[in-house]
């Protein structure tokens, strides 16, 4: 049996490093919902997105440029739902599932095809902050990650106050719970629902980035396991809200460590399938929670989410 | 003065004019030059990376004509089929089950359950195996699919975030019970169920070959089509689908309808999970369903929510299926690489039902 501090250690660095993953994906999500575009295909974004790292950093050896590409790899899938979703104002439901295969089929085939399966590349190295990464337990967690770790953090607070303390985040909202009012007090509804939905595929594509550049730096194919169809549940979570996204990030971050340190600790025959299924049930409760009408002010999904928006209808 | 052109492009002259009917022709005719696009690009695709395009046309191809890989078509397009006939009642209700994948899940937990007893504990007599391995599926997935809908009903839950997180549970207790009091103990750890004796399978067509499960969705989407156009019931699932408003002025009850509905989506959609095990698997296996629950919602979608021509949509789906496995063998290509053609195949028509509905006109030019 091992030390439970080390075990508790190791499964708050797996919480932290697995939930970031989901964060950058799901803050993207926030904003295309909140701006009432449902994009599935958050898990086709983040598969092109590591793919299109990982192939970068083999070319040019440039963490940076491996960033910017794979954030423009997202965006350009994002680009053809928002294309679909808002100006052809197709079903938002099937558009973003053509999003996920194509971001699946296309990782897949170009993976395959440049024959990099299993080829490592040197991980994108930590930064650890000096005295706090110190701190037993919580400090390799929390203090000793790499850059977009850190970038994550502070995308969590700017995009909280843009959101909720700024003009064109008050007209995010609006165009996303009301967009034919939006439209009535000038707000160019298109225009924000264009912007939202690429932001979006922007942190798809860079948590697809940190996982092939971060956590597991050699790329199989299929290597995003759901985790983009788990940003999404994410998003509900968090009611579609940033800073409850990074509390929610850590408990289902922290669910996938669970069969590992039950193994480690020698609880086999702990179920840990049902304690993974918690974060689900407890999404399940909250959008319940929204039938009740003190609470569905706070917690409901925005008025006009999935839904196309035309003045002449 | 501004000259508008095609080289001047500026959003604001371009004007939408909604077409008042387009001719049954025309229209086809818009959905088939959308399919010819996605050869075409993926195509285009194929020869920049030096794969010959004519080779992989031919590959994907075979999976509708050799007949070894026919009955595989047939086999892989049966699941696709049962949930995508339980989805179309569901969408033309206009509730945006998302969970078929979930519900088939269950679906295969019954048919596994029921295999599980059956092999350890209380031999059922041979002949009522399948029978009830049917009914407890259809019962299991229609139990799952009725809580979404109730939750709606009763406490105006979106169902598309509820099916959604309802996938995760149903396919963590899958896994729950492969890894645990399900596992086959020959399997050495691995998180397999039991192999499905004989008298659990699914027999195979005569001369073609594949599951015989696919004559059973086939009859099925029969029944779906009668129920949609020829009972109360239909007539109900249509006016409230179309306005949950007028359908209340009429005395229908929306909770009725949405439960009916998806008692019958969440069944279907339990058989496939069961055509999973008994007409491909064999045995319950982790990730068995390779999103087959997902891939159904563009079926379902792309038959344009007609139960029979999802017959034709989910045999298409089936056969891509196939041909990603030929492409990875003969070409080495990723199996993944017929997603890309479905994908632009569901692009191009979602364009083209826009196209469909609007004409496009440029202010200054006109």
């Amino acid at each position: 049996m091992m030390d439970p501090s080390v075990i508790a250690q190791t499964m708050l660095v797996i919480a932290v490093e697995e939930g970031t993953v989901l964060l950058l994906a799901a803050l993207g999500e926030i904003y295309a919902e909140r701006s009432g575009v449902l994009n599935l295909g958050v898990e086709g974004m983040m598969a092109f997105g590591a793919l299109m790292a990982i192939l970068t950093m083999m070319a040019t050896s440039s963490y940076v440029l491996a960033v910017l590409v794979a954030v423009a790899a997202g965006l350009s899938l994002s680009l053809v739902h928002a294309v679909l979703s808002i100006h052809l104002r197709t079903n938002q439901i099937v558009s973003g599932l053509a999003i996920t295969i194509l971001g699946l089929g296309l990782s897949g085939f170009l993976g395959r095809r440049e024959g990099i399966i299993g080829r490592p590349i040197v991980a994108l190295p930590d930064v650890s902050v000096p005295g706090l990464s110190a701190i037993p337990v919580i400090g390799p967690a929390f203090f000793d990650q790499n850059l977009i770790v850190y970038f994550a953090y502070a995308l969590v607070a700017a995009m909280w106050f843009l959101l909720f303390r700024t003009r064109l985040g008050l007209n995010i909202r609006t165009v996303g719970e009301n967009p034919a009012m939006a439209d009535s007090l000038g707000v160019n509804v298109y225009g924000i629902r264009y912007l939202c939905t690429l932001v979006g595929g922007a942190l798809a594509g860079l948590s697809g980035a940190l996982i092939t550049l971060g956590y597991y730096p050699a790329w199989t194919e299929g290597m995003t396991l759901g985790r983009g169809w788990i940003a999404i549940g994410l998003v509900i979570l968090a009611t579609w809200n940033p800073s409850r996204a990074l509390l929610g990030a850590f408990l289902f971050g922290g669910v996938t460590a669970l069969p590992n340190a039950f193994m480690s600790v020698g609880y086999q025959q702990i179920p840990s399938s049902f304690l993974q299924m918690l974060p689900y049930a407890l999404t399940l409760l909250v959008l319940a929670a929204a039938s009740i009408r003190g609470l569905r002010k706070k917690v409901a999904p925005p008025a006009a989410l999935g839904l196309p928006y035309s003045r002449e209808e | 003065m501004r000259v508008a052109s095609p080289f001047n492009l500026n959003l604001k002259d371009i004007r939408l004019i909604r077409r008042s009917s387009l001719p049954r022709w025309e229209s086809i005719l818009f959905s088939l030059s959308g399919l010819v696009l996605a050869f075409v690009v993926t195509g285009v695709l194929f020869t920049i990376v030096g794969v010959d395009p004519l080779a992989a046309y031919w590959a994907i191809s075979q999976s509708f004509a050799n007949p070894i890989l026919l009955a595989s078509t047939i086999e892989r397009a049966t699941p696709l089929l049962f949930a995508a006939l339980g989805l179309v009642v569901a969408f033309r209700l206009n509730f945006w089950n998302i969970g078929a994948e979930g519900q088939l899940y269950m679906g295969a937990i019954a048919a596994t359950g029921i295999v599980t007893l059956h092999l350890t504990t209380y031999p059922f007599p041979k002949v009522i195996v399948l029978p009830l391995m049917f009914v407890t599926a259809f019962l299991l997935g229609a139990l799952y699919g009725v809580f979404p809908a109730l939750l709606r009903a009763k406490f105006q839950v979106n169902e598309i975030l509820s099916t959604l997180m309802l996938n995760y549970i149903a396919i963590l207790l899958g896994n729950y019970l492969i890894y645990g009091p399900w596992q086959d103990p020959g399997s050495h750890g691995f998180p397999n169920s039991r192999i499905y004796p004989p008298e659990a399978l699914l027999p195979s067509i005569p001369y073609i070959g594949g599951s015989s499960g696919f004559l059973i969705a086939a009859i099925a989407s029969v029944v779906v089509y009668i129920i949609m156009n020829r009972t109360t019931f239909g007539f109900e699932l249509k006016v409230t689908g179309d306005s949950v408003r007028a359908s209340r002025y009429a005395g229908m009850s929306y909770t009725r309808v949405v439960a009916l509905a998806m008692v019958l989506g969440g069944g279907l959609a339990g058989l496939a999970g069961m055509s999973f095990m008994s007409g491909i698997m064999g045995r319950m296996k982790e990730n068995f369903s390779g999103g087959a629950g997902y891939t159904a919602i563009i079926v379902a979608w792309l038959a344009g929510l007609n139960p029979l021509v999802a017959v034709m949509a989910a045999f298409l789906f089936g056969g891509l299926l196939v041909s990603g496995d030929t492409l990875q063998i003969t070409l080495n290509l990723s199996a993944s690489t017929t997603n890309i053609f479905q994908a632009l195949v569901l692009v191009f028509i979602l364009a083209s039902e826009f196209l469909k509905k609007y004409r496009i006109v440029w202010r200054g030019v006109g």
